[in-house]
């Protein structure tokens, strides 16, 4: 194990540590937060061989640029980016080895997506808030990538005898996701507040929408038609999934983030599934956005073969890595999940206990 | 107690991996009360998949993995632990001892903006409406945004109605009010709630491993003090009564 610095010689507008989010906080009144794409997130960690949660850096426009002073192994993902190593282009969602002293510089481009991942082999040194790196604006804690700040890594990694531009590294099944010029698509199972506006199902089926620039971490604001509830029912404070789309009083459409907080008063006419939730964390102000209606079922079946793509992911960067003799991720990997899920195993006695 | 006093449950799934527990009753009390009750029982025998929960004032979102367990599994998880489970404070480990706070707060003009609209209200003196709160025994319900602790208790003549235009930067501190509840503004940020007052405890410590000491079914008292005995009393992180730092 050592400690490398990486020198930060540039950021984004906004340029921050991140992870995949809290757990288990939201029953103490702290979202789950963490990377808006969670999977651009996690497949930037398991190509450097990293596990899924590792600390990694999000960037939002602009451009974020870094020097190490050793040899790292990272990789970039999110939105469509150019990546350069010393002035020469490399290949984004795809692991890279930086030679000490290079500047690598990370370009998003905005008309596509709005974030880039950044992920390095071994732990970045970051605060944390109840167990997690991601920032949370409500609670003061800012987690901001400062430029001319050196973050400091720990890594095992100790560098592969290779030039920088020879071919890739390893041919790893990354799963890549589309960030197309046209309208996206989200698919939208149904809730129960779709039954108190007659007609809202066809009008969001048939309207295009438009991410406003009022958008942020808590939602995506969106310009297109609504339609409003009839009867004024009292709706009082209540939770809502990642993925609500709720209608306001005022005459557009949000969808709830990773870092929303208790709902009142507005209706709630679906919730984006769960394989759309990363594309959505990647739709900036401009993006066209359709919305599909779906059932539960079709939708878990997209979000499984999603995960079956990452899991592939998983196993072939643990044997590449392997392969290569550093920690593999799987060890890591198999740790941080005990650790995530160990407060479930002490209280998952549910089913027997109660039966007998 | 073997059954719950609330009855049946409504489970209704929300998106496709969370569903939303709600009890109905028409008693606006019972709905809250026992939402309270089913969550804490809930916890205490979570089922597997289970990720995490959120708190509302009449519901309970219940948050899942769906590639670990199914819609059908919790809700059936829930509708048998609303009908069988023991409730935690009686099962052999026990609920954690309920902790009990006296919180000091400086109840005057400018901590407490809305003090004298709230008494106008009530058609009380705003002296009596600090009287009425000091006097309350609050019960802390949820954790809401931020962690601060929403609490249930206020005994005053009939429910403070929120704010018709909600102010846009309360000062950390800051103890609100609306309906019987009270909540502590933990950051500076909006509210639609009536704020009455301020303490200079520090509620919310981000620097600190555990941000709060605080926890649901804790019980918290609210003591008048002046400016200078606050100033005195400093804004020192907030803990409960016999302990220290």
């Amino acid at each position: 194990m050592k400690t490398v610095a990486l020198e930060i010689t540039s950021t984004g507008w906004i340029t921050t540590f991140q992870d995949l989010g809290r757990r288990d906080t939201e029953r103490r009144g702290v979202p789950t937060g963490g990377a808006a794409d969670q999977h651009s997130a996690a497949v930037a960690n398991l190509l450097v061989g990293n596990p899924r949660g590792a600390t990694l850096i999000e960037n939002l426009g602009g451009e974020l640029a870094l020097v190490p002073d050793a040899d790292v192994l990272l990789a970039v993902t999110g939105d469509a980016s150019r990546v350069t190593v010393g002035g020469g282009p490399v290949e984004s969602w795809s692991p890279l080895v930086v030679p000490a002293g290079h500047e690598v510089r990370i370009h998003g481009d905005l008309s596509r997506g709005t974030r880039t991942y950044l992920a390095v082999n071994g732990a970045l040194t970051a605060d944390t808030l109840l167990g997690s790196a991601a920032p949370d604006a409500r609670m003061g804690f800012g987690q901001t990538v400062v430029r001319g700040s050196r973050v400091l890594l720990d890594t095992e990694f100790r560098g592969f005898r290779r030039r920088l531009f020879e071919a890739p590294l390893f041919r790893l099944p990354v799963p890549v996701p589309r960030f197309d010029a046209g309208p996206w698509v989200i698919d939208v199972v149904p809730s129960h507040g779709i039954d108190t506006i007659a007609g809202i199902r066809e009008v969001i089926e048939e309207a295009t929408y438009v991410v406003t620039t009022r958008s942020n971490h808590v939602g995506l604001r969106l310009d297109g038609p609504v339609l409003h509830p009839d009867t004024d029912t009292e709706i009082v404070s209540h939770g809502v999934p990642v993925g609500a789309l709720q209608i306001p009083h005022a005459d557009e459409l949000i969808v709830l983030g990773r870092y929303r907080s208790l709902t009142a008063g507005y209706p709630i006419v679906g919730v984006a599934s769960r394989a759309s939730l990363s594309l959505l964390g990647q739709a900036g102000p401009g993006r066209e956005l359709r919305f599909r209606w779906t059932d539960s079922e079709s939708s878990l079946r997209r979000f499984a073969r999603r995960e079956a793509e990452v899991c592939a992911l998983e196993h072939a960067a643990t044997e590449a890595f392997g392969a290569l003799g550093f920690t593999a991720p799987s060890k890591t990997l198999a740790r941080d999940q005990m650790r995530m899920y160990s407060h479930l195993k002490s209280s998952s006695h549910f089913s027997h206990e109660e039966e007998r | 107690m073997t059954t719950a006093q609330y009855g049946a449950i409504t489970v209704e799934p929300f998106g496709d991996s969370a569903v939303m527990v709600t009890i109905p009753h028409a008693d606006q009390a019972i709905r809250r009360s026992g939402i309270v009750a089913f969550r804490e029982r809930f916890l205490a025998h979570r089922p597997h998949g289970v990720l995490d929960v959120v708190s509302g004032l009449e519901s309970l979102l219940i948050e899942f993995d769906p590639l670990r367990t199914a819609l059908q599994h919790v809700e059936y998880a829930a509708r048998l632990l609303a009908k069988w489970a023991p409730a935690p404070s009686d099962g052999p480990d026990g609920a954690r001892a309920v902790r009990k706070f006296a919180i000091p707060v400086v109840f005057d003009d400018e901590t407490g903006p809305d003090l004298a609209s709230v008494a106008d209200d009530m058609g009380l003196a705003p002296a009596e409406v600090v009287e009425a709160i000091a006097e309350s025994s609050f019960t802390i319900s949820l954790l809401g945004a931020a962690m601060a602790p929403m609490m249930d208790g206020l005994k005053v003549p009939r429910p403070v109605r929120r704010l018709a235009e909600p102010r846009t930067d309360v000062a950390p501190g800051a103890i609100m009010i609306a309906g019987t509840n009270a909540i502590i503004q933990p950051f500076p940020g909006p509210t639609g709630w009536r704020v009455v007052g301020r303490t200079p405890r520090t509620i919310v410590d981000i620097s600190r491993p555990d941000p709060v000491s605080f926890g649901t079914g804790d019980i918290v008292r609210f003591v008048p003090v002046t400016r200078d005995e606050a100033a005195v009393l400093g804004a020192g992180f907030l803990l409960p009564l016999g302990e220290s730092v």
